[in-house]
């Protein structure tokens, strides 16, 4: 109590200070919150992707049909324990649906084609699940759909200028099934087919197109074996596995995440060098209150603990304000990217136990330098500093 | 038996890598319990160097001369190491300086408990013990302002307090009233007195200024390093303390000094 007395009777360069480890910490924590958000999507990603194969038409990733006739030819393949033949596409047709984050998506499938080894269990918030005997323009919305509609089971909602009867509505999963439309398999066959260029049109049947298909292989089969096979079965696709798609996101995530530490690392450099700034001038300034405390029975350990305590509470108090203040700036841009589907913070408690531990230590160790040289300061010349 | 006894004690500083002062050049004072002694000489005498070295602050030279000696209540001084004679400043001595020097950001009775935190009691009892010693200096109603708050007379009864509060053997002053009027010097100096009178502390004030000098029992004269006298000073007589009856235990006016 005495110590925060005294800090606030030195107002100025305390809250100098305070401001400097205040936009460190402020840094850390919103930056921090950025990679557990997109660390977290990366990991629904790889459990989303793992023991599956996802198998898409080679020359443009999820566009051009493939055919049902191939999934069946997958399904013949040794270890392919099941197949989930589907269509993809976006939710508006000129695309304007994508964002940074998940883009809206409709997926016709056919339920119940997993058989059994979809790991990545969806929950109902409201009315029931597709079924094969659905057909037409009915749907199952993803939580986020229909935060954004503002529908649940009973409503209508419109996709592509068409009106679906909503059937179910699915509890949030903080990742993508929370932005997907399911329809039935045939259902988004023709609105696939409806997209197309006439040209290509002519050339597939509606009934028999898909453009992704979801392999579950057999528990303990090789999965890279199985995709190798696939790709020399199925004239110009490509497949991804859980392995390959931790290689290609989790290579990118890991250089975005390093970026986004360095530039933390940086506003945190910056502001332990203050606090030592600060607590070298504060020194310096009480060269004499020093020398006085010497004077009259204050030990060389008494004096460092009392100064290092300080610019331990200066770190602690910068830490409390800048993980404040990000945790409103976190909370504020998650409200205002929600109605586009865009959160993009995660301030997790961990997060918020670190930047505060983190900048406590900070100071302390910024003070430790300079109340060291304090403590050495001899009592007689300390007293005549002017 | 003497509460404080320096031999040969040297002090030579160094201010450049060519220049340096000698500021003591082999000095023995002895210091009884109980006596009130002022140590005074011109600037430059060693006077301050001299106080340094009894309050424990410095340590003497060793090197060219005969080995130093200082005691302190029975206590071989010279080789004590620096946290040995920080724990004796805290809880054996006090300190009084010419420019106060209280810690600005504390209060009054801040600034006493700092010390009786120091001396190694708990933060309470040093809260209580400093409303007590700022009581005994007449300042119990000024124990929450600060040093700016504060007239230099005040302050300076603080920095009483502060050295009074853990009834310490000895009291040390280094010019106490030098920044000071004469009637506020006169408020000081009669504190010193009769803490020094009736709790039987030993008092050791540096002074240039002959008034406090009268008012001790003793004076050591000091010049250009060495002591070149040390007398009793003589009672003064009734009516000579009849011009400073306002002020008990100070005593303004001629003193009469003789040879000891």
């Amino acid at each position: 109590m005495r110590l925060l007395r005294e800090l606030s009777r030195r107002k100025l360069r305390t809250a100098l200070t305070i401001t400097g480890i205040t936009i460190g910490i402020w840094a850390l924590v919103v930056f921090s919150s950025m990679a557990n958000k997109i660390n977290d999507l990366v990991g629904q990603g790889t459990e989303f992707y793992t023991d599956k194969i996802i198998v898409t038409d080679g020359e443009a990733f999820g566009t051009s049909p493939m055919r049902l006739d191939d999934a069946d030819a997958i399904a013949d393949l040794d270890g392919v324990g099941a197949v989930d033949a589907q269509v993809q596409l976006l939710w508006e047709a000129d695309g304007s649906g994508a964002n940074f984050a998940v883009p809206n998506m409709v997926i016709g499938l056919i339920p119940g084609a997993d058989a059994g080894y979809e790991s990545f269990e969806l929950e109902l918030a409201t009315g029931r699940a597709l079924t094969t005997e659905d057909e037409g323009n009915v749907v199952v919305l993803g939580s986020s759909l229909a935060q954004e509609h503002g529908v649940s089971a009973g409503d209508s909602v419109e996709i592509r200028g068409e009106t679906f009867e909503v059937l179910g509505t699915l509890q949030p999963t903080l990742t993508s099934p929370d932005t997907n439309g399911l329809v039935p398999l045939a259902t988004a066959q023709q609105l696939y087919l409806d997209e197309l260029p006439p040209l290509v049109a002519e050339a597939v049947v509606a009934e028999d197109v898909v453009n992704q298909i979801v392999v579950f292989p057999e528990t303990g089969a090789d999965i890279q074996a199985i995709a190798a096979e696939i790709e020399a079965t199925v004239d110009n696709s490509a497949t991804m596995t859980g392995l390959e798609f931790d290689e290609n996101i989790g290579a990118t995530t890991m250089i975005f995440n390093a970026i986004i530490i360095g530039v933390a690392a940086i506003s945190l450099i910056v502001g332990g060098l203050s606090v030592i700034n600060t607590m070298a001038m504060s020194v310096a300034e009480r060269t004499r209150e020093i020398g006085i405390k010497r004077a009259i029975g204050g030990s060389r350990g008494r004096i460092i603990r009392e100064l290092v305590a300080e610019a331990g509470v200066i770190g602690m108090i910068g830490g409390l304000i800048g993980l404040g203040l990000g945790a409103i700036v976190v909370v504020l841009a998650n409200e205002a990217g929600r109605a586009s589907g865009t959160v993009l913070f995660d301030l997790t408690p961990l997060t918020a136990a670190f930047a505060l531990g983190f900048s406590t230590i900070l100071g302390m160790l910024a003070g430790i330098v300079p109340a060291w040289s304090a403590a050495r300061l001899d009592p007689v010349s300390a007293l005549r500093y002017e | 038996m003497a509460l404080l006894e320096g031999t040969n004690l040297r002090k030579t500083y160094r201010m450049s890598r060519r220049a340096s002062v000698e500021a003591l050049r082999g000095v023995d004072v002895s210091i009884a319990a109980g006596e009130m002694v002022a140590i005074m000489g011109p600037s430059g005498s060693g006077k301050s160097t001299l106080m340094h070295l009894l309050g424990l602050l410095h340590a003497p030279d060793r090197n060219d001369g005969p080995p130093p000696g200082l005691r302190f209540d029975g206590v071989d001084a010279t080789t004590l190491s620096d946290r040995e004679r920080t724990q004796i400043r805290a809880r054996s001595m006090g300190f009084v300086f010419q420019s106060f020097n209280l810690v600005p950001t504390l209060t009054a009775e801040e600034n006493v408990g700092l010390a009786a935190e120091y001396a190694g009691t708990s933060r309470g009892a040093a809260r209580a013990a400093a409303r007590e010693a700022l009581d005994s200096v007449g300042l119990a109603d000024r124990s929450t302002h600060r040093p700016m708050e504060l007239s230099g007379g005040e302050q300076q009864r603080v920095a009483i307090a502060r050295a009074l509060v853990n009834d310490p053997t000895i009291v040390l002053g280094d010019e106490p009233t030098g920044n000071l009027d004469s009637a506020r010097a006169g408020e000081v100096l009669g504190i010193l007195r009769t803490f020094n009178r009736e709790r039987g502390q030993t008092v050791l004030l540096v002074t240039h200024d002959p008034e406090v000098g009268a008012t001790c029992d003793r004076i050591i004269r000091m010049r250009d390093g060495v002591i070149v006298g040390d007398e009793g000073v003589m009672p003064v007589s009734a009516a000579s303390h009849a011009d400073g009856a306002s002020l008990p235990g100070y005593r303004p006016g001629p003193a009469i000094a003789v040879e000891a």
